[in-house]
């Protein structure tokens, strides 16, 4: 199984992925499961994905009448966009998978997608923005307890 | 699990879309393409060791890291006032051919075949890589599948990772490449040559073999009369990582050949109100506007301006394909905006064989990776080719080697005028006053900047992939008449 926290860690609140999958690996008890963190949507995504029977990924998202630190739990077919599975370079992550599946390509069965709400991705920064920093410790605990119930380690 | 629905935003919306102005009989007086800004890079970098930016420039951008990795080390050395030797020079330079197949073969299948192989006005959703797949082939989306992540992991191989690469070091790299890796990089490389070959005949079979493309491409609105950019080695050869920068006329004339270090002599920045983005131009002939021909100061920096810019390539095959393009278009330079696709394709070619070239190189292997540095000289500029353009970082710092300053004119920012003035001239020809715009006309506007590969990732970092094209119709006094948008 694969964690994989998508985004930039110096582009302010766009880092939420991959600072909880560094928070969450240092809570991981399970040998089977690897933490990775990147920043590439699309293809790349997906065959960084290959071989693994399931994966958690972890990204920033950003909706009209969101309220930053909402942490939203999503299936692939929920969702129309976080903010990294794609790039302008590359078809979107959704249509990856789709070719993945007319070439027999060895992706995932199971795709889990947890996207924190976010304020502000457009500023370069390693500290997130005031809201984020004052309910991190929340939404690590949500997302953590989200992981103890999935199984992908224990408490 | 909850299931919800909600509307994201993505970072095109806001700022990142296409205004059209209409006349009062409803054709088309003005374009503008906006983008989003990012904030505060120079702030980020200020103080910190100069050393350090190599690293932090991998995470401006998740489409060109390589690139700006790069551009980075070579400003680096520059500030410490050091040459890499020749092993250190080569190995950085082996990683950056394969970061060229990754990218170009990414381009042409993903994004540039559909057009040409589901068609221009398709149903968009048909036109698509599936579709494509669906037309030549699973055995070539498998193939296009393997040499990407062969790409990728060469990259991984020599950089420590596939985008946070970490391989620059002043004065040189941080690791050799071994007998092992070499062997393995060889195999690789006839893998990459194979398959830039196929590339290209894919695209003489589907393009050149179907005269409906040939004559959009010659006759069409994709036509564009400024001046071409791009590195050449001695030679005049296209050279991605290193050499003089060539401007050549709208006739072929070379106007400008200057090292890195004289850029600000010869590209000025200008700019406009209505966009974020700032527009270069060729600062010795001036601004005059968003105009064509030879007294304009716009100018290109794209495969197809390298190759205009360039007498030739310095690969065998590569040679022999750019002196088929240039034959079949009459001579040079060609102006005709979707031939960039096929430079590309060149440039594939010739990034794969120049890959083979150094694996074979006895240096690869070598032991000298650096040059210890030794003082600061306090300022360094790099330049190299991305992609989609000239990309050049220039940072000065204080005498203990911290930053002070940063200026980086990336890619895509080179062609912001081109684009804008693609962009326009699509939109004048395909609407007009009683023509309903439809989606196939969308993507003929989105095709004009769609060949010059656009990344606003370095200043707006991602777009979504399929990207949600926002058209704004307007009156002559601004009011919005109707929007467009193709999801």
């Amino acid at each position: 199984m694969l964690v994989l926290g998508i985004g930039n860690d110096i582009l302010t609140d766009d880092g939420i992925g991959p600072v909880l999958v560094r928070d969450l690996s240092e809570l991981n008890n399970n040998p089977d499961v690897r933490f990775e963190t990147a920043s590439m949507g699309g293809l790349d995504l997906m065959e960084l994905m290959s071989g693994y029977e399931k994966v958690i990924l972890i990204d920033a998202f950003r909706s009209r009448e969101g309220i930053p630190g909402t942490v939203y739990f999503l299936r692939p077919d929920d969702f129309r966009e976080t903010m990294n599975l794609s790039s302008l370079h590359d078809i979107s992550f959704l249509t990856a998978l789709s070719l993945a599946g007319k070439l027999n390509y060895p992706v995932p069965r199971d795709i889990v997608i947890i996207a924190v709400e976010i304020l502000e991705d457009r500023v370069f920064s390693n500290v997130f923005s005031e809201p984020l920093q004052e309910k991190y410790p929340r939404i690590l605990k949500e997302v953590s307890e989200y992981l103890v119930s999935e199984c992908v380690f224990n408490e | 699990m909850k299931r919800i629905t909600i509307d994201p935003i993505t970072r095109l919306e806001g700022h990142g879309k296409i205004e059209i102005f209409l006349t009062d009989v409803g054709d088309v007086e003005n374009v503008y393409f906006q983008v989003p800004e990012l904030r505060g890079f120079e702030k980020f970098c200020e103080g910190r060791p100069v050393e350090e930016l190599s690293r932090i420039v991998t995470k401006i951008c998740g489409v060109c890291p390589g690139c700006h990795h790069m551009a980075s080390g070579k400003a680096i050395d520059g500030v410490f006032g050091l040459t890499p030797p020749p092993t250190g020079r080569k190995i950085r330079e082996l990683f950056y051919m394969a970061h060229f197949v990754h990218s170009h073969t990414a381009h042409f299948y993903a994004l540039a075949a559909p057009d040409f192989v589901m068609g221009p006005t398709a149903d968009p959703a048909e036109r698509n890589i599936l579709g494509v797949i669906a037309k030549v082939g699973k055995e070539v989306g498998l193939e296009v599948l393997k040499q990407r992540r062969l790409a990728q992991e060469v990259q991984a191989s020599l950089g420590g990772h596939q985008t946070h690469v970490v391989l620059n070091i002043p004065g040189g790299v941080r690791k050799g490449v071994t007998i092992e890796q070499r062997d393995q990089f060889l195999e690789i490389g006839k893998g990459f040559v194979d398959f830039a070959k196929f590339s290209l005949q894919l695209f003489r079979d589907v393009v050149l073999a179907n005269n409906d493309y040939v004559n959009m491409i010659l006759e069409g609105p994709y036509n564009l009369k400024i001046h071409s950019m791009g590195l050449v080695d001695k030679n005049n050869h296209v050279n991605f990582y290193d050499g003089k920068i060539r401007v050549v006329d709208t006739e072929g004339k070379e106007l400008y050949k200057y090292k890195a270090s004289e850029y600000l002599e010869y590209v000025s920045e200008r700019v406009e109100p209505w966009t974020y983005l700032k527009i270069p131009y060729l600062k010795k002939i001036g601004w005059k506007g968003f105009v064509e021909g030879q007294d304009s100061g716009v100018y290109h920096a794209t495969p197809l301006s390298r190759l205009n810019a360039a007498d030739g390539m310095s690969t065998p095959l590569a040679n022999e394909a750019y002196q088929e393009m240039f034959k079949t278009f009459g001579g040079k330079p060609v102006h005709a905006t979707l031939a960039m696709h096929w430079a590309r394709l060149i440039e594939l070619l010739y990034a794969a064989e120049h890959f083979t070239q150094l694996a074979k190189d006895p240096d690869i292997t070598g032991t000298e990776l650096r040059a210890e540095p030794k003082e600061i000289v306090g300022e360094g500029i790099g330049v190299v080719e991305a992609q989609r353009g000239t990309l050049t970082h220039h940072y000065w710092t204080d005498s203990r080697g911290l930053v002070k300053k940063v200026n980086i004119i990336v890619g895509t920012t080179n062609n912001n005028a081109a684009i804008c003035m693609s962009l326009k001239k699509a939109a004048q020809h395909l609407i007009h006053a009683g023509v309903s715009v439809d989606q196939g006309i969308l993507n003929q506007i989105e095709m004009a900047f769609r060949a010059y590969d656009p990344c606003f990732s370095c200043a707006t970092h991602s777009l979504p992939g399929q990207m949600p094209l926002i058209v704004n119709f307007r009156d002559p006094e601004g009011n919005i008449l109707r929007s467009v948008k193709r999801d």
